[in-house]
């Protein structure tokens, strides 16, 4: 192909309108001041929304295009809408929390939208150097928005924590992708298929360590045990909303990418990757499930909740099939629901000294605050993936795939760890429902919190009536991954 | 009509307790008392009709299994013995449900109380007009299910709960018994229905089976089993110790269940069973051994009782076991005609209990009595009607009956015959002691009862005085009305083969045994009734001291030969330390253990050190991300790849 | 394979005259100086503060501020020289890229400057 050629921008207008956004808002914050950041989150929210619009206009077919590194497939369309919406919710989160906290700065609706661009570029990247570059943008934007609350150390512990253990994964999965091109000649996922899916072709040993070091480097981000050891730390330290923001569009968006790899250009070397892959997803839901039990800080709990549940997507993709990919994308779409609606909860716990983060600030709650509490039961439930609700079928289709796949001891430890997992999550219904009530939480969650936090429980609840949109569309994005 | 008999006091039972609440606690007294005395007014005229006339009816109502070589269906089998019965059942039930009204007045679940009644009243006529063993068993467990449910009705007192519980199980064993012997009746015969059983039996005399490994008699095993359930639900020695404790429930429930019908269940289920009984002497010598020892062994124990009721259950006890060994000798008519109009006088004693107590301020405890005859004395001469029926005064229903067993025991010449002879005519003497003992202590006297108690005694309304009064009727006149029926010349046309004799009539002999052994249980009677006026009128402070003087035999009769204590230190410590070690060592320490409690142990232990792990130092966790890099790589390493 | 490291012979070149000049400059010094050491000519100079003292000292983040604005408009400049050669092969198109990463350096830059990164005081 001929570079002198305009490559076709028509796949990447999201993508582009979103980057022209951001610089934009960038200039309209920055010549109308703090005052203008209500005005920029909305604007940044409009912005998603309509990247999320234009998402769904792309074409049904896999379109190439930038020099084959970047794809719009189905696949690529499900995942993006996902990360775009709990992007735009994540700003919604935090705005009225941003008021409250006297923390008016319109550079954070800004990082997220540059942290949705890297995301939408990694779910679309079609070659090392492009997922690289994706990655990198996500990142550096989370990095910042840990850090956000600058006089706060926990928070600027956070972000220092994860932008030098993120610098550390980062270097793994460059190195990892050195070694790739280093013994294959070639960047690209598409040739990098072809050159493995060649008959006899059997992998160096030097290959398969590139392939380690580029899943350690993907599995710190979406924080896969051995690589989660920051999540507690920095889910804690975080502003909540920010905790929100990362336990769910960076997790799509990375597990996305991950499933993108390992069945794309790695789909022969199943045998190699699946073992990691299962390795990992085992230690995910067993620590998940075991580490949560003994903590008392509802955002670190949450932080183990959300490495137990990336186990449990991982089981999806160990299946390595079509129908283990689907599970997966329904896993992170209810997921999504679940996580966006707990961290609203937890978002509504303030009393009038400010933010509460513990467990047993929650007790009572049914009294004080009933419809909070059934709420945050909903998803409790849900996250411990009890029947009917829309977290059982997550977990459901996962495990299927996984015992379809002949990993029927995968699933039976899934099976363990989800029952283990149940402990905790159940316990704080018992705490909001047969505690003695703790002191009253401030005033209600604003309205537009309100309609969100119905609109997951209602998901949630109501998923098993109504559930084949997400299925169907899941089962289209998969068909387009696995051919 | 049938149908009607039987299913009534269901719709009764039915309506009172699903929609007591609706129609409240005299609606309920309403509906079922009015459907019993239908349902009973019916069973006298198939009494006449069955018994007296020449009717009779097998009514297939539908079928109940249809399952390969397994079938039996819901039928009516209507003989003179289903006739008796009825009646007995019908009329002593729609009494007590007329009584009930007024003892249980001040309760405060009256419909419940009533349901259970009339429920019990259903079960019971399904046992009694069962045309096969499986419908046999629903009543034998309805009734049991009734009986639980009546004896811990006020479920708040902790002793009646206890004496529920107990009365169930003690039933269960009698039950597993009963149920092995139906096992053995359908593996045999391969049916259940009765003509069919009835109709084979004499083709397998002699025949041995394997049973528990050992070849033996078949006739003899199933019979033995059979008679084990009866043994249970009659309360016969060995099984009888839910019994006196089953007081525990409500007086007239007593009455009902635990005097007059479902403790005579196991003689009615040896008289139908007549059939296969005949064909095995050794069950038959088995069944009289059980009879006449039970017959004597609560006749001695009734004389140490303190406690009202209890003195009339274990009098009860000892009734059933002269039953029993009328039918053991093969005189079921005289069982039967015993068991016809025990009803009437043990009710009517029970009832007359019950009056006592409502009287007494719920007063059980004789020694607390005394000196109320003048107070209450219609119930005091009724109590008197029962106690003459009872003791076997002449021309009073138990007359009748009793010398009519005593006789057939003597008839019969064999030794059991003998044993049960010698066994029955002692105990003749001690009932009549201690019914007297019961009279004397109750109404003669000085009063014991503390002032207020007195005060307050006062004759019953009559809503309870009147059944009191029918029943006394049938206390007197029973017996010499029925009797050529039962068990003298009419003998023939009256059960019409319902009941099933192999050899002689031992009855004819009975008949005409010498002077000495008819006399022989009145003279019993009368030594009885002296020695206790003695006494308990003439030297009341005898009873204590002869109670010291041999305080070991008085204890032995007091605490009830000690059965419950002997059932306690071999069976229900034993039991309870085995409980108690599976629950402690096998449940607690091995299931538990490394079950839930050492699984949620070892978790908390797991996340303690993964806790631990999170140290928040930065070089830790990019440690273990080094490690894990490391871990994975050496694993491709090693597994080349 | 000659052939393949017969490219990389420039950089081993290029490394042999910067490791010969470094060590002339050095050595140079060294040979024609004068000699007056002091502790504060002997210790190394690190962006303005002590390079061997407690880690927790407190610090003025500007000189951080300044080095890493510089940083990147240094690394704009080092991407301008190979685009300037290659220019003509790269076409409208590459052209354009540049010009677009020019215009999203100067929106960075804007923000800056209106944020008062530049400003010292």
């Amino acid at each position: 192909m001929t570079p002198a050629l305009i490559p076709s921008l028509g796949p990447a207008v999201p993508e582009i309108l979103l980057a022209v956004a951001a610089m934009a808002l960038l200039m309209v914050g920055v010549f109308r001041g703090n005052g203008a950041s209500n005005l920029v989150g909305w604007l940044s929210v409009a912005a998603l929304g309509v990247a999320a619009v234009l998402t769904l206009g792309l074409p049904g077919e896999r379109v190439l295009t930038f020099s084959n590194m970047f794809v719009v497939d189905g696949f690529a369309r499900f995942v993006k809408v996902m990360v775009l919406m709990s992007s735009a919710l994540a700003i919604i989160m935090s705005m009225n929390w941003l008021d409250r906290e006297n923390i008016n700065r319109f550079e954070y609706p800004l990082l997220v939208l540059l942290a949705a661009l890297g995301m939408a570029m990694m779910v679309s990247a079609n070659d090392l150097i492009s997922l690289y570059v994706g990655l990198e943008l996500q990142s550096l934007s989370l990095y910042v928005l840990a850090a956000i609350r600058r006089d706060s150390a926990v928070s600027t512990e956070a972000g220092i924590k994860y932008f030098v253990l993120g610098a550390l994964a980062s270097g793994m999965l460059l190195y990892g992708s050195s070694l790739i091109y280093g013994f294959t000649g070639t960047t690209n996922f598409d040739a990098l298929a072809t050159l493995f899916g060649r008959e006899g072709y059997s992998a160096s040993i030097g290959l398969i360590f590139g392939i380690v070091f580029l899943a350690a480097g993907l599995a710190f981000k979406v924080s896969a045990v051995p690589f989660h050891m920051w999540t507690p730390d920095v889910y804690e330290g975080a502003p909540t909303p920010v905790t929100a923001f990362f336990a769910v569009a960076p997790k799509i968006a990375a597990l996305a990418l991950f499933s993108r790899i390992v069945l794309g250009p790695f789909a022969e070397m199943i045998d190699q990757w699946r073992q990691i892959i299962v390795f990992l997803a085992i230690a995910s839901m067993v620590l998940g499930a075991v580490a949560a039990i003994v903590q008392t800080n509802i955002k670190r709990l949450m932080a183990y909740s959300s490495i137990g549940h990336v186990g449990y997507a991982l089981v999806g993709l160990a299946a390595g099939t079509e129908e283990g990919v689907r599970g997966l994308l329904i896993y992170l779409a209810i997921y999504l629901a679940m996580n966006v609606g707990a961290f609203i909860c937890i978002l509504a716990m303030r009393r009038k000294d400010g933010m509460t983060e513990e467990i047993r600030d929650l007790a009572g709650l049914a009294q004080t605050r009933p419809g909070m509490a059934a709420a945050l039961a909903i998803f409790m439930f849900s996250l411990a993936g009890i029947p009917p609700l829309a977290g059982f079928f997550g977990k459901f289709y996962v495990f299927v795939a996984a015992v379809n796949a002949g990993l029927v001891g995968l699933a039976v430890i899934g099976v363990i760890a989800s029952v283990i997992g149940a402990y905790y999550y159940l316990r704080i219904v018992k705490i909001m429902y047969f505690d003695e009530p703790a002191a009253e939480f401030e005033a209600p969650m604003s309205r537009e919190l309100g309609i969100v936090v119905t609109a997951a429980a209602v998901f949630t609840v109501l998923f098993v009536l109504y559930p084949s949109p997400i299925l169907d569309s899941a089962a289209v994005a998969a068909a387009a991954l696995v051919p | 009509m049938y149908q009607a008999i039987v299913f009534l006091p269901l719709i009764g039972a039915i309506i009172a307790g699903f929609f007591g609440r609706w129609i409240g606690d005299r609606g309920a007294q309403l509906v079922t008392c009015s459907l019993l005395v239908v349902s009973a007014l019916l069973s006298i005229i198939a009494f006449f009709d069955v018994a007296l006339g020449h009717g009779g009816a097998r009514i297939e109502l539908f079928t109940w299994f249809d399952s390969g070589d397994f079938a039996a269906s819901w039928a009516l089998r209507i003989d003179t013995l289903t006739a008796v019965m009825l009646v007995v059942v019908t009329g002593v039930s729609s009494l007590v449900h007329i009584y009930s009204v007024g003892y249980m007045s001040h309760d405060t679940s009256i419909p419940r109380f009533m349901s259970y009644l009339s429920l019990f009243t259903f079960a019971m006529l399904m046992l009694v007009t069962a045309d096969n063993f499986v419908q046999l068993f629903f009543g034998w467990e309805g009734v049991g299910l009734a009986s639980y449910l009546l004896i811990g009705f006020w479920y708040k007192k902790p002793s009646a709960n206890a004496a529920a519980i107990k009365a169930f199980l003690v039933n269960r064993v009698g039950d597993f018994g009963f149920a092995l012997g139906i096992f053995a009746v359908f593996v045999v015969f391969g049916s259940l229905s009765f003509d069919t059983v009835f109709a084979n039996a004499p083709e397998f005399v002699g025949r041995n089976f394997l049973f528990l490994g050992q070849q033996v008699d078949i006739l003899t095993t199933i019979c033995i089993l059979l008679f084990i359930g009866a043994m249970g639900k009659s309360a016969q020695l060995g099984l009888h110790t839910w019994l006196p404790d089953a007081m525990e429930g409500p007086t007239p429930v007593s009455a009902l269940i635990h005097a007059a019908t479902m403790v005579t269940a196991g003689v009615f289920m040896v008289c139908r069973c007549s059939p296969l009984f005949e064909l095995s002497p050794t069950a038959l010598t088995f069944v009289t051994f059980i009879g006449a020892t039970t017959a004597f062994f609560a006749a001695t124990v009734g004389v140490a009782q303190n406690d009202i009721k209890r003195v009339i259950a274990y009098s009860t006890c000892s009734q059933l076991g002269y039953m029993f060994f009328a039918a053991g000798v093969s005189a079921y008519g005289a069982a039967i005609f015993h068991l016809f109009t025990h009803a009437f006088f043990k009710a009517l004693l029970f009832l007359g209990a019950g009056s006592v107590i409502h009287a007494m301020s719920d007063e059980q405890d004789m020694r607390n009595m005394g000196g109320i005859r003048k107070m209450i004395p219609f119930t005091y001469v009724m109590m008197l009607v029962g106690t003459l029926a009872l003791t076997g005064v002449p021309f009073f229903a138990g007359f009748y009956s009793k010398d009519m067993i005593i006789e057939s025991a003597f008839a019969a010449h064999t030794d059991i015959g003998e044993y049960a002879f010698v066994l029955g005519v002692a105990a003749a003497f001690l009932t009549a002691f201690y019914s007297w003992r019961l009279i004397f202590m109750t109404f003669h006297g000085k009063p014991r009862a503390s002032e207020a108690v007195i005060h307050h005694v006062h004759e019953s309304p009559a809503v309870m005085t009147v059944p009191l009064a029918i029943l006394a009727a049938g206390a007197v006149g029973a017996g010499y009305l029925f009797y050529d029926y039962f068990v003298g010349h009419h003998y023939e046309e009256f059960w019409r083969g319902s009941l099933y004799l192999a050899g002689e009539n031992v009855l004819e002999a009975a008949h005409h045994v010498p002077l000495w052994v008819k006399l022989l249980p009145l003279v019993m009677s009368v030594s009885g009734f002296a020695l206790a006026w003695a006494l308990y009128i003439k030297a009341p402070d005898i009873p204590g001291r002869l109670a010291k003087m041999h305080e070991p035999i008085y204890k032995f009769l007091l605490n009830k030969w000690y059965f419950d204590e002997i059932y306690d230190f071999l069976l229900v410590r034993p039991a309870k330390y085995l409980g108690l070690v599976l629950w402690k060592k096998g449940d607690g320490e091995t299931i538990d253990g490394f079950g839930p409690d050492g699984v949620s142990a070892v978790v908390l232990d797991l996340s303690r050190r993964a806790r631990k792990l999170q140290s928040g130092y930065l070089y830790h966790y990019a440690f273990a991300m080094l490690i894990g890099v490391a871990a994975i790589a050496t694993w491709f390493m090693v597994m080349g790849g | 394979m000659e052939a393949l490291l017969l490219e990389y012979l420039p950089i081993l070149i290029f490394l042999g005259v910067a490791i010969a000049l470094s060590l002339v400059f050095v050595g140079a010094a060294w040979l024609i100086a004068r000699q007056n050491p002091d502790p504060e000519k002997l210790s190394a100079y690190e962006c303005g503060f002590d390079a061997f003292g407690d880690s927790r000292r407190q610090f003025d983040v500007r000189f951080y501020l300044v080095s890493i604005l510089f940083i990147i408009f240094d690394l704009e400049v080092a991407f301008l020289f190979p685009w300037a050669v290659a220019l003509g092969d790269i076409g409208i198109f590459g052209f354009w890229s540049m010009v677009i990463f020019l215009g999203i350096l100067t929106v960075g830059f804007i923000y800056e400057w209106k944020k008062g990164a530049l400003e010292w005081e």
